[in-house]
């Protein structure tokens, strides 16, 4: 039965950047099928936010204060899933940032500012993934999920780290997957188009209305892919880089589907 | 039948579906599948004079505890006509259209010199042609409330197979389509996306020949070992539902990452 294969009841999932946007969607999405869940970010207010929801579904969820741009933050984040369940079935590595830096010139940006947007998005995912192959190997099963983004498959003008960072999870995706397919351990990578979530973003990117779905993306719609993936209806995908888009990178070649650029 | 809370969104309960090559065994996997999560099903044939094949089918659905048994059709799917009473019955038999799934598929295996003009049109008529009107006539009739195509295709689609030109540009000339036809459509709230099989245990495919090249392939996938139709379900639910309400013109690979080997 299908039901039966997407269903995850007793399985434990770690989500980074849980306390608000995508994760936290996810996080309810998980917790709606069953899962028990760990919520990690830098923010506990919001992550304890998450954490009630979740467990008025009835379902258990450990906080964790976690810096994933600090990996003995990251590995300290594991342990402690390791530690009260158990057993990680589940590691979606979302957290990242990085959207509100577009626009800066290329000279503009700093030595620093280029580290740190490289560390938040693409060596906090490495870190994810280097602390839970060791648990999961144990298992003999997990599901690695990496959030990249549509700037992954396309360039931005005066988009550095952003479009960089999330390029290379789709290759530590790919990585990961061959490595680990013996081993019954998945890597996928979900793939948001544009999801605008303040209003500084909406302007931008004027509502979404040149996505030809005619919207943008709602945190809510990543749910069920979170729960697709995460559960053994997916167990022959591997390395996949799953689109979430409106449609939006299926084109841009045309005026339809073209993102608006800043202005600088 | 219902997915149980949580489970919502992959949901088809009481939508009425269509699956176009219900005789092959991906097609009988996607109907089976369509049943469980609660459709109203009609399924029809790629080939003519395939009741049999059809009634096997029925036989898996009603195995599932369907309410009803599927209505069939038996058709030819590379003629217009038959294409176009299919989609009407559809249309007339569950009142109306919200999912259809292509199970269209007619392998074509030979070095480039054995293929005349004859087989080039056969292999396009029956892997492109017939996926192209069949999502035309399905995207006419669920033109008034919008709607979900899951086109099953192979990963193909995506890589160069020597000793498979003609079947490889066929499968790359649908994965193309599918996308211009997700933009195209996108406005009127109709999703349309591509799910693209690995080498699958089928019967025809060199992927199961006793020879050289089956026994290297099999070292060369990641999971050492074919694709099952039963492992095509998931992401066919998931891109035929709700679930993927807000992914059109996507390609989703059952393939163990294949596509990511060099």
């Amino acid at each position: 039965m299908i039901a039966d294969n997407l269903k995850l009841d007793g399985k434990l999932a770690i989500i980074t950047g849980a306390g608000r946007g995508l994760g936290r969607a996810m996080a309810m999405g998980l917790a709606g099928a069953g899962a028990d869940l760990v919520a990690a970010a830098r923010t506990v207010e919001q992550l304890e936010e998450t954490a009630a929801e979740v467990r008025k579904l009835g379902r258990k969820c450990l906080v964790v204060p976690t810096d994933v741009a600090r990996s003995e933050d990251v590995s300290a984040m594991v342990a402690a899933a390791v530690k009260e369940f158990g057993q990680v079935d589940v590691l979606i590595n979302n957290a990242g940032a990085g959207e509100d830096s577009f626009g800066k010139t290329i000279d503009q940006i700093s030595d620093e500012e280029w580290r740190r947007g490289i560390d938040i998005n693409l060596s906090s995912q490495f870190f994810g993934c280097r602390a839970v192959i060791p648990q999961m190997l144990k298992q003999k099963r997990g599901k690695i999920i990496n959030v990249a983004s549509g700037y992954g498959l396309r360039g931005g003008k005066h988009n550095y780290m952003y479009a960089c960072s999330k390029g290379a999870v789709l290759q530590l995706t790919r990585s990961m997957a061959l490595t680990y397919a013996d081993f019954n351990i998945q890597t996928n990578c979900i793939v948001p188009g544009i999801f605008p979530h303040n209003e500084r973003l909406m302007a931008f990117f004027k509502g979404g209305k040149f996505i030809p779905m005619g919207r943008g993306g709602e945190d809510a719609d990543v749910g069920p892919l979170a729960i697709f993936l995460s559960s053994e209806a997916s167990n022959h995908i591997n390395g996949a880089l799953i689109k979430i888009d409106g449609g939006g990178l299926a084109g841009g070649i045309t005026p339809t589907g073209v993102a608006p650029q800043p202005t600088t | 039948m219902a997915l149980p809370q949580g489970l919502n969104d992959f949901t088809l309960a009481d939508k009425a579906a269509l699956v176009i090559g219900a005789e092959h065994p991906a097609g009988r996997i996607a109907a089976v599948t369509l049943a469980e999560a609660g459709a109203r099903l009609m399924i029809a044939s790629q080939e003519p004079a395939t009741d049999e094949q059809l009634k096997e089918t029925v036989k898996l659905v009603q195995a599932t505890g369907a309410k009803a048994a599927p209505v069939t059709q038996v058709q030819n799917a590379a003629i217009r006509a038959d294409v176009r009473a299919t989609l009407d019955n559809a249309v007339k038999r569950l009142g109306g259209l919200d999912v259809m799934v292509t199970a269209l598929d007619a392998p074509y295996y030979a070095p480039a010199e054995e293929g005349d003009d004859a087989i080039f049109d056969r292999v396009m008529e029956r892997n492109v042609k017939s996926v192209w009107m069949a999502c035309q006539e399905g995207a006419r009739a669920m033109r008034r409330r919008g709607g979900s195509i899951v086109v099953m295709s192979s990963v193909l689609a995506e890589r160069g197979v020597p000793g498979a030109s003609l079947y490889c540009a066929a499968k790359a000339a649908v994965a193309n389509l599918v996308r211009a036809l997700a933009l195209e459509w996108a406005r009127q709230n109709i999703r349309i996306n591509l799910l693209e099989a690995g080498w699958m245990t089928e019967e025809g495919s060199p992927a199961v020949a006793n020879d050289e090249f089956a026994a290297n392939l099999l070292k060369y996938l990641p999971y050492k070992r074919l694709v099952t139709p039963e492992e095509l379900a998931g992401a066919l639910l998931y891109l035929a539902s709700p679930a993927s309400g807000f992914v059109t013109g996507e390609a989703i690979a059952i393939d163990g990452g294949l596509l990511c080997r060099v």
